[in-house]
């Protein structure tokens, strides 16, 4: 095999040692065996359809790796599989200023296209706390969300053009960065949260904003989930909001500990709302803020005074993730309409303490989209493998409590391995069996990332 | 006791600053503002003061145009009783802002001026020590710790090398030093609250200060940009380039 990668690409691009297997085959989870074969170092589309065409000839399996920051197992390879690795494929090509589209390689960091955008005085409004180590190419396959989805949408509403190598080793470019193209199927969009499964995403053309104006961060203490939806309606109705994250006094207990940061407010209140808004639309915050305390719906809240603090009230909200890895949870994100998030969560804790009374439930958020992650916090006193076992046999019961509300068993972390065999729980058998037919035209040898998304 | 800080809005410290196309100075049009970081201290720090008792009333000052009343409002959601504007739209320098608080402090006696150590647009660090001098008071600079007992401030300064401890009588000048304190958020209802505080303003003139700038800016120039870093392929190529191009070694 190894020879004949070496054909395709030069030695020190094809890797085989232990470390790099390991380093390489995985994602942020933990929790699958990791062994691939080889990982390999592409640096252009050709290069990559070469490897295709390579794989379809030896029925080798690939799977595609970015940023490796997947939190569903989409980008692990414990099959044997050649990991194409689009580390090097980290360039960004051209800058279109009339119309402020930028071309980047799939490799580009998302936080590279952020600053790229800054530089041009423009703005990418996809962000997230994993944007420093995330890959565009991995944003695409994954139609990635985060923090600002409220106002700007999600990853698929800035792709304005797409280069895809497919399982059958073509080169499609896909709508070419037109606003308007009305000839039929936007194929483009079929690869966007594709999670690599029809082809793999090797350059894209990304349309940028223009830059916002100067924000102001908000944090707000509520002591009941209903009021966070009564105030995300009021402040909705009075402004336009870039942010509306929600945690729990658990969530805050922990990264306030892990990073140590000071507590936002004086007294700690049940749960919290982070809010960010345009700084020139300060007064009308401060009218919805005090609309709010007079409903009975806020307790207390402060206001950054500046970007450093404006800096520090976001890691309440994006360090919460990393503080509680240490209680190795089990994680879970879902989605439900913005209506049904308080019955969904009632439901799932009295899930949860009824059949295990020492678990804690982590809750964090992106209530503005309906999205919830729901973080399981393993016991001290319990082993690893018994805690997740136990909470994989709650999760059908999370994701039936997710589909009596027609909501969705991933919002945003894909389904990879993870929530492959739960995708019943949102698609219907008709709409599975369409997805799958549609996977081998694109794929017909079934060699691209297999047994992600859909069963193999 | 009561307890004075002048405090500067300034450029926020985040904020990546720009050079105006003609070097007269800094690009300041649509730039995020803010109360100067080491005046921030100096408020927290008047504040604590005024929780734990020892302190009954602070007063925020600053000196500048009209939109300096953003940064005094902040003041006064973080604790501060009232604020006083000396309004002026001229460049206003240390020694005549040194000048204009005296004038400020003749009228309020205040026991404690505690003043940021430095702003960070200008970095002069300059003006507590000279309305220390205008104004006889002793002064304690660089404060890392505060303790204000019997007519008496305990400071300890930050040094080169270590930290001093002095004792100055009061009245007296403070100036903050980074670990002071950590200053806390603005809570909203302490905002709204702060909307009814009391703000006086003032003229340089009513106050007998002229505040016609004595030096002039000739030229701003951002710093050189740095090269880029390169790999090299050997330690042999490395030890060269640090002989022959860095010439670090010999």
């Amino acid at each position: 095999m190894l020879a004949e990668l070496h054909e395709i690409l030069s030695p020190q691009r094809v890797l085989t040692d232990d470390a790099s297997l390991a380093h390489y085959g995985r994602d942020w989870t933990r929790s699958y065996e990791v062994a691939p074969s080889a990982i390999v170092f592409p640096e252009s589309a050709e290069e990559v359809a070469s490897l295709v065409k390579w794989a379809r000839a030896t029925a080798t399996a690939l799977v595609p790796s970015g940023g490796r920051t997947g939190l569903s197992g989409g980008a692990v390879a414990s099959n044997g599989e050649v990991v194409v690795s689009f580390e090097r494929m980290n360039r960004i090509l051209d800058f279109d200023a009339a119309d402020g589209v930028v071309s980047v390689q799939a490799g580009v960091i998302t936080q590279a296209l952020q600053d790229f955008a800054q530089e041009k005085g423009l703005y990418y409004p996809v962000d997230f706390a994993s944007s420093g180590s995330s890959h565009i190419g991995g944003n695409i396959a994954t139609n990635a969300g985060g923090i600002k989805v409220i106002r700007y949408g999600l990853t698929r509403d800035w792709v304005a053009g797409l280069t895809v190598v497919t399982g059958a080793g073509e080169i499609l470019k896909l709508n070419h960065a037109l606003v308007k193209n009305a000839t039929g199927y936007d194929l483009r969009h079929l690869f966007v949260g594709s999670e690599g499964t029809l082809g793999f995403v090797v350059e894209a053309q990304i349309q940028l904003t223009p830059a916002p104006a100067e924000q102001q961060v908000m944090v707000l203490g509520i002591e009941r989930f209903t009021d966070i939806v009564a105030v995300l309606d009021h402040f909705k109705k009075t402004l336009p909001l870039s942010a509306f994250e929600f945690f729990s006094e658990l969530a805050l207990s922990y990264v306030t500990s892990h990073r140590d940061l000071p507590r936002p407010l004086q007294q700690p209140t049940a749960f919290y709302a982070l809010l960010e808004f345009d700084e020139d639309r300060l007064d009308d915050a401060s009218a919805a803020f005090e609309g709010c305390v007079e409903a009975g719906w806020v307790v207390d809240g402060v206001l950054s005074n500046s970007r450093a603090q404006s800096a520090s009230l976001w890691q309440l909200r994006e360090g919460i993730s990393e503080s509680i890895a240490p209680k190795t949870p089990y994680k879970n994100d879902v989605s439900v309409r913005i209506g049904d998030m308080e019955s969904f969560i009632d439901e799932t804790n009295a899930l949860v303490t009824s059949a295990y009374p020492d678990f804690d439930v982590c809750w964090y958020g992106h209530i503005g989209d309906g999205n919830l992650h729901i973080n399981i916090l393993k016991p001290d006193s319990l082993a690893s493998d018994v805690f997740h076992e136990r909470c994989h046999e709650i999760s059908p019961q999370i994701f039936a409590a997710v589909q009596k509300r027609d909501g969705s068993i991933s919002a945003e972390h894909g389904v990879g391995l993870l929530k492959r065999d739960f995708l019943g729980f949102s698609r219907s058998d008709a709409e599975r069996a369409a997805m799958a037919a549609i996977k081998t035209v694109f794929d017909p040898d079934g060699i691209m990332n297999p047994g992600k998304l859909l069963s193999e | 006791m009561k307890v004075l800080v002048p405090i500067k809005r300034v450029v926020d410290a985040n904020v990546k600053v720009r050079v105006k196309p003609d070097n007269s100075g800094v690009d300041l049009n649509n730039v995020k503002m803010a109360v100067n970081p080491f005046c921030e201290i100096a408020i927290e720090e008047a504040v604590r003061l005024k929780e734990a008792g020892t302190a009954s009333e602070v007063i925020a000052v600053a000196i500048g145009a009209s939109v300096c009343a953003e940064q005094l409002r902040t003041c006064l959601a973080l604790g501060a009783d009232r604020a006083i504007l000396i309004e002026t739209d001229e460049d206003a320098q240390p020694l005549a802002i040194a000048k204009a608080l005296a004038a400020i402090q003749e009228k309020e006696s205040a026991d404690l001026v505690i003043f940021g150590k430095q702003s960070i647009d200008a970095d002069n660090s300059q003006t507590g020590q000279m309305f220390a001098a205008l104004t006889g008071m002793a002064q304690a600079t660089f404060a890392s710790e505060l303790t204000v007992a019997d007519g008496k401030a305990t400071v300890v300064r930050e040094i080169d090398g270590g930290l001093q401890t002095i004792e100055v009588t009061l009245p007296a000048v403070v100036t903050t030093d980074l670990r002071l304190n950590e200053p806390r958020y603005a809570s909203l209802p302490n905002i709204m609250k702060a909307k009814k505080k009391p703000m006086d303003t003032h003229s340089p003139a009513d106050l007998g200060v002229d505040m016609a700038p004595t030096q002039e800016i000739l030229s701003v120039e951002p710093p050189a940009e740095r090269q880029a870093g390169i790999t090299v392929e050997s330690v042999d190529e490395l030890v060269d380039k640090l002989r022959n191009e860095a010439k670090v070694i010999s």
